[in-house]
């Protein structure tokens, strides 16, 4: 700013004010800066979900051949996988084979899977199974409200539960068998015993 | 303000007009949108502050998506179920967390994010009147001056004025 040299000398002071101000500034302008760094070097997509540790929610559905309905407290003690899916999603074909193994592999030892549909169609869905197999059972969730509990952002999605009934791991698109393998082994033993 | 030092009309006027601005803001932003009547309007209230899980962009009273339909639904009920909003809420941010919250929550660190514009409005503030200060400060008896403001010099009888002022006039004229 330029200044009269007649106004010069009572603003010694406010100079050294304006050092402050200017050091103020800057180190406010770092502080964002490093904080705009820090979010962007961030992946914005993984969230972890707020259920892991917590009790799963409960549902009480309908299977999608009507011929009962599933609870998920009649399964406590058991390993429960959860897998949230729809016919018109690629990775859920891709996956599912992962889930048939799985099934094949733990079916007798009490592990639980279940499967629901989410934002599909009853029929496109038994077309689906049709398909591509998995004899595990199927719920219908109306409304969408047991996808929602859950935290639903799209299919595929995976939950694994622990026999004491909490959120074991949650898997956000396409299980990879081995593992959906160490999560269920790692809540077994607790379970034999 | 010092004695001696006069606020310019115009500068008076802006501040006025300001303050009052700031004021009918502040009022506004205080009481927040009117309290929705109808069920659509009190689903509508509810889902405006939830962020849609599939278009993260939007939130779930604007997305035409399938799940925050269904959201809507959800919402619905269970106002009509007589659960508050915050209730409902704070369901939503157990499911999906605080993600799920279009407004970060007033506690812990979320809260500087509604503290820093605060300290903000205030820093410029201080920094407008500081400013405002020292450009007026221009404008005052100082021990060196090459400018005599008339109108303040206050200890001249009228005739010292009249003096004064005739004999700048013809300084200026000079100049000229």
């Amino acid at each position: 700013m330029q200044r009269h040299p007649s106004t010069l000398e009572p603003t010694r002071p406010r100079r050294r004010n304006r050092w402050v101000l200017v050091g103020g500034l800057l180190g406010g302008i770092a502080l964002l800066t490093m904080l705009l760094a820090f979010g962007l070097s961030r992946d914005p997509t993984v969230i972890k979900s707020p259920l892991l540790g917590k009790p799963a929610p409960e549902f009480s559905l309908r299977t999608l051949d009507g011929s009962r309905t599933v609870q998920l407290s009649q399964f406590r003690g058991q390993v429960v996988v959860i897998n949230f899916w729809a016919s018109w999603c690629i990775d859920c074909r891709v996956e599912h084979p992962a889930l048939t193994a799985a099934w094949d592999r733990y079916r007798d030892q009490g592990v639980v899977l279940l499967g629901i549909p989410f934002g599909d169609r009853a029929a496109d869905s038994r077309t689906y199974l049709a398909e591509l197999g998995g004899a595990w059972p199927q719920l219908v969730d109306p409304g969408e409200r047991t996808a929602i509990a859950y935290g639903v952002y799209g299919v595929p999605e995976t939950f694994v539960i622990g026999p004491d009934g909490l959120v074991a791991y949650k898997r956000v698109g396409g299980v990879v068998y081995g593992d959906l393998i160490d999560q269920i082994e790692r809540l077994l033993p607790g379970q034999q015993a | 303000m010092r004695s001696g030092r006069r606020l310019p009309w115009s500068a008076a006027a802006l501040a006025g007009v300001l303050l009052v601005a700031a004021g009918a803001l502040a009022m506004v932003a205080l009481r927040g949108p009117s309290t929705p009547g109808t069920m659509n309007d009190r689903v509508r209230a509810v889902a405006s502050t939830l962020r849609c899980p599939v278009c993260q962009n939007l939130s779930v009273a604007d997305s035409p998506s399938r799940l925050a339909q269904q959201m809507r639904t959800t919402i619905a009920e269970e106002l009509r179920a007589g659960r508050t909003p915050e209730q409902i809420r704070s369901g939503f941010s157990a499911s999906y967390g605080e993600w799920i919250l279009l407004a970060p929550p007033k506690r812990g660190l979320d809260l500087i994010a509604w503290l820093a514009p605060l300290f903000l409005v205030a820093g410029a503030l201080g920094a407008g009147i500081a400013a405002v200060r020292r450009w007026t400060a221009g404008h005052t008896v100082g021990p060196h001056r090459d400018t005599v403001d008339v109108a303040s010099a206050s200890s001249l009888t009228t005739a010292d004025r009249r003096l004064l002022e005739r004999a700048l006039r013809a300084a200026a004229e000079e100049s000229e």
